[in-house]
């Protein structure tokens, strides 16, 4: 049982989204403008965020943004398109996954349920890789001996690439692995994300040395 | 009028029309200054020829013997030369060789007018002037009687012939002058003339190909310049029905989108709620559960009918984007088969370790229509055929049914197409074949129905093998 | 088209060449023969007649002369020309004037004789084809107002 926060503008919408994830076992507090969203989160954070995009006020792209600047909280968006600018746009701005319009709440639930699995497998101890440590039993990532704030997501990536270092992961293998979509998942939800990885770990983005890229196969871990 | 004789270009035409024209000007003209020349020529050849033979007769007559005997006619005879008669009642100067000069309508005329009197004949192929004349007794007080001589000669007019030749050349040799001129003037007059003909038909040309704000500036106000601005007028209604219908279809397509964007936030809250309805049905009376059954069904349809929508919604406003990515192709039609629990009805045939640079997502969208079709409307065994040759691959869909009727195949790619009126409650959104079409044309391929030769209907994708980013 | 082709050869080739024509008038016929001289003598009333001397042809002005010269012979008829020998006349033609230069003086002729001179020289001009309007004078001898006088004779008009 998550705690989720909704945010969307539309009563009606809000309210059904509400009754579902209620539904599926989820404790749903709802917010119906950002501004009101960004409070709620102060006041009580959630297990999770799901952000309508078309927001009055402050729109999603925004919310998110903030949401992610403030901490690790996972955010599923809800694009009104699925228009790319929409997607990159929600992607780019921190979000872990969406789900396009018109939803159906077993597919929200079936994300909302991805997102927050933390551990991949069984923990195997700590990993450590020069200056990085991965403790996949405490699930906590320090980089010469500071720790690493990762979003679930995040870590899940990194976990899942460092059990087997050196081996390549396919996006489409990675997306299956970390965020359970099936064989039609979208490859940039991975590039995002390890963008996102590579900025909290890496000494140079440009030139990474934990995370690299295979070019037309996939991403690899090291070899360090 | 010969089509063979007559030529076919216009710029042949009108210069062959001009030149005939200006030559038979020009040799008409020269033609009758020749003629009166000629009439100028012989006019005063005869006086000429007519005066000294009267002068001759006048000069000898006074010593002449009267009445003549035959000596006097044969005097008078040589005084005027040969091819010369002089008859006196009876009597006839002696026969000298050469042209016999009268002829009877000559002699009657002589006797009738007792005037000097010429005519013209042909003889011994040569041109000739005959002058008859009585030879009159003139009283002291002017009366004038016949003397009863009269004397016939005859002048030879080959000279006057050759002259009349070299004036007939001469005006032939002008009117060919006239030829090159002519020529020229009718290029001239020929470019003027076809250069507005063939501004228009560029026009013309151009409105064919589409390019319908063609136009061609009208010049002066021939008949041509009236044609060019008929045309420019039919263009003009062409290009505003055009741009009505552009605007038109432009309407529907964003009223298609509008909808499909207005109608989402209500279907999802729709989806929300049967999803709720749908868990607690078992506990409900069985019409209450068969009525949430036919909502959450219901429901789903709607759904899938208005992402079909938005789909096509976004190949019309042209956002619809290629992601390229490696592709295994067996594997990608076993995880589409698989998704869809089609597996085991589904025959597939694809070489292992195919690889393509296509979008993912999108031939998971044309495989799955075309199978789904096939499952839907013909009959096992459907099959899915992979074959790759040169620089594409073919994806073949077949199926054991009866096949697409032949006035059916021209329009199952259209929206919202049904073959009969029976089938309008099909599981489709009518979206399906449509939505395969815009996302083949996307990467660059084709696609073609039509039947097997057993009869199933078979629908074939040709795909280039490395699709480039778009 | 085809049909302009015969039009235009017949043309050309009239153009070119002499036709055979018709009869046509060429002038007035000549003339000059005659059965003899007309010459003028005074008869028994004193009038200025004229006398036709058979000679089978015209002949010219000084030879009408000499013949008229020679006088009327053996008739009524008289002469009013003083004889002279010889008898020969010079005959000079201008424009519309015919001048003869006679033998004998003024004194030599009456004007009768004149006359008769006048019509002889002018009957032969007019049958060998003159014009009447021809007008003579006579040259004398001795130079006297008489020689200029342009002279017609009073039975030709």
């Amino acid at each position: 049982m998550a705690a989720i926060l909704l945010i969307e503008d539309d009563p009606l919408l809000r309210r059904g989204l509400q009754l579902a994830l209620r539904g599926h076992g989820h404790d749903v507090r709802t917010a119906d403008t950002g501004e009101d969203g960004l409070r709620e989160m102060r006041s009580s954070p959630p297990d999770l965020v799901v952000l309508d995009l078309m927001l009055p006020g402050i729109d999603g792209l925004e919310v998110c943004r903030r949401i992610r600047s403030a901490g690790r909280v996972p955010v599923i968006i809800l694009t009104g398109r699925a228009d790319d600018f929409d997607v990159v746009g929600g992607l780019e701005a921190g979000a872990d996954d969406y789900v396009v319009k018109p939803a159906q709440p077993t597919v929200l639930d079936a994300r909302i349920r991805a997102v927050l699995r933390r551990s991949v497998g069984d923990p195997d101890g700590v990993r450590a890789h020069r200056d990085l440590r991965i403790d996949t039993a405490a699930l906590t990532v320090s980089l010469r001996g500071e720790p690493v704030l990762l979003t679930p997501t995040e870590l899940r990536l990194l976990l899942t690439l460092s059990r087997a270092p050196g081996r390549v992961f396919s996006r489409q293998r990675l997306l299956e692995e970390v965020w359970e979509h099936d064989y039609l998942g979208d490859s940039r939800l991975v590039d995002n994300c390890v963008q996102r990885l590579r900025a909290k770990v890496e000494a140079d983005p440009s030139s990474p040395e934990y995370v690299q890229t295979v070019r037309g196969f996939g991403y690899r871990f090291g070899p360090v | 009028m010969t089509g063979r004789l007559w030529p076919r270009g216009l710029r042949a035409r009108l210069l062959v029309a001009v030149v005939l024209v200006t030559v038979l000007g020009a040799a008409a003209a020269a033609w009758s200054s020749a003629r009166s020349a000629r009439n100028a020529l012989v006019t005063s050849t005869q006086q000429r020829l007519t005066a000294a033979v009267a002068g001759q007769i006048g000069a000898i007559t006074p010593q002449l013997t009267y009445p003549p005997d035959q000596g006097a006619l044969d005097r008078l005879r040589a005084a005027v030369g040969v091819h010369t008669l002089v008859t006196y009642r009876g009597l006839r100067s002696a026969d000298g060789t050469g042209v016999e000069p009268v002829t009877g309508a000559l002699r009657s005329a002589v006797r009738a007018r007792n005037r000097l009197v010429t005519q013209r004949i042909t003889a011994q192929g040569r041109p000739w002037l005959l002058i008859g004349t009585p030879i009159v007794i003139t009283a002291p007080d002017g009366a004038r009687t016949p003397s009863g001589i009269e004397v016939y000669t005859a002048r030879d007019l080959s000279g006057v012939e050759r002259q009349v030749d070299g004036l007939a050349r001469s005006a032939a040799g002008t009117a060919a002058l006239a030829l090159p001129l002519a020529a020229l003037l009718a290029l001239l007059a020929a470019r003027s003339v076809l250069r507005p003909v063939r501004e228009l038909r560029d026009t013309a040309r151009r409105l064919a190909a589409g390019d319908l704000g063609a136009r061609s500036p009208p010049q002066g106000a021939d008949e041509l310049a009236e044609l060019t601005v008929t045309v420019n007028e039919m263009a003009d209604s062409l290009q505003a029905s055009m741009a009505a219908m552009r605007k038109m279809q432009a309407d529907a397509k964003r009223f298609a989108a509008d909808a499909s964007h207005e109608l989402r936030t209500p279907l999802s809250t729709l989806a929300a709620v049967v999803d709720v309805l749908a868990a607690a049905a078992d506990g409900m009376e069985p019409d209450a559960r068969e009525s949430s059954q036919l909502a959450i069904s219901e429901t789903h349809r709607l759904v899938r009918l208005v992402e079909d929508l938005m789909e096509v919604s976004r190949f019309d406003a042209g956002t619809a984007r290629l992601r390229v990515d490696e592709v295994d192709v067996a594997g990608a039609l076993r995880d589409c088969l698989r998704a869809r629990g089609w597996l085991d009805r589904v025959e597939l045939e694809a070489p292992d370790g195919l690889l393509l640079r296509l979008d993912r997502r999108r031939l998971d969208v044309i495989v799955a229509n075309l199978v789904g079709n096939a499952l839907r409307h013909g009959e096992p065994p459907v099959r899915v055929h992979v074959s790759a040759s040169g620089d594409q691959v073919r994806i073949q869909v077949t199926d054991g049914g009866p096949g697409v009727p032949e006035h059916v195949l021209p329009h199952v790619f259209d929206r919202f197409f049904k073959a009969d009126a029976a089938r309008t409650r099909t599981p489709g959104s009518g979206l399906g074949l449509a939505i395969v079409l815009e996302n083949v044309h996307l990467h660059g391929g084709d696609i073609t129905a039509g039947n097997a030769d057993g009869g199933g209907a078979r629908f074939t994708v040709r795909l280039p093998r490395d699709v480039e980013d778009r | 088209m085809k049909r302009i082709w015969p039009v235009l050869a017949v043309l050309l080739l009239t153009a070119c060449g002499i036709q055979p024509s018709g009869v046509t008038g060429g002038g007035e016929a000549p003339t000059g023969v005659t059965r003899g001289v007309t010459l003028y003598f005074i008869d028994a009333h004193g009038d200025l007649t004229p006398r036709l001397r058979r000679t089978d042809h015209l002949g010219t002005i000084p030879e009408a002369m000499e013949l008229l010269l020679w006088g009327p012979g053996e008739s009524s008829l008289r002469t009013e020309i003083a004889p002279v020998t010889p008898k020969r006349v010079v005959v000079t033609s201008t424009a519309g004037v015919i001048l003869l230069r006679v033998p004998f003086t003024a004194q030599d002729v009456t004007p009768l004789g004149i006359d008769q001179i006048v019509c002889t020289a002018l009957a032969v001009h007019v049958q060998g084809g003159g014009p009447r309007g021809m007008k003579v004078r006579i040259g004398f001898t001795q130079d006297t107002p008489e020689s200029g006088k342009q002279r017609t004779c009073p039975l030709i008009k």
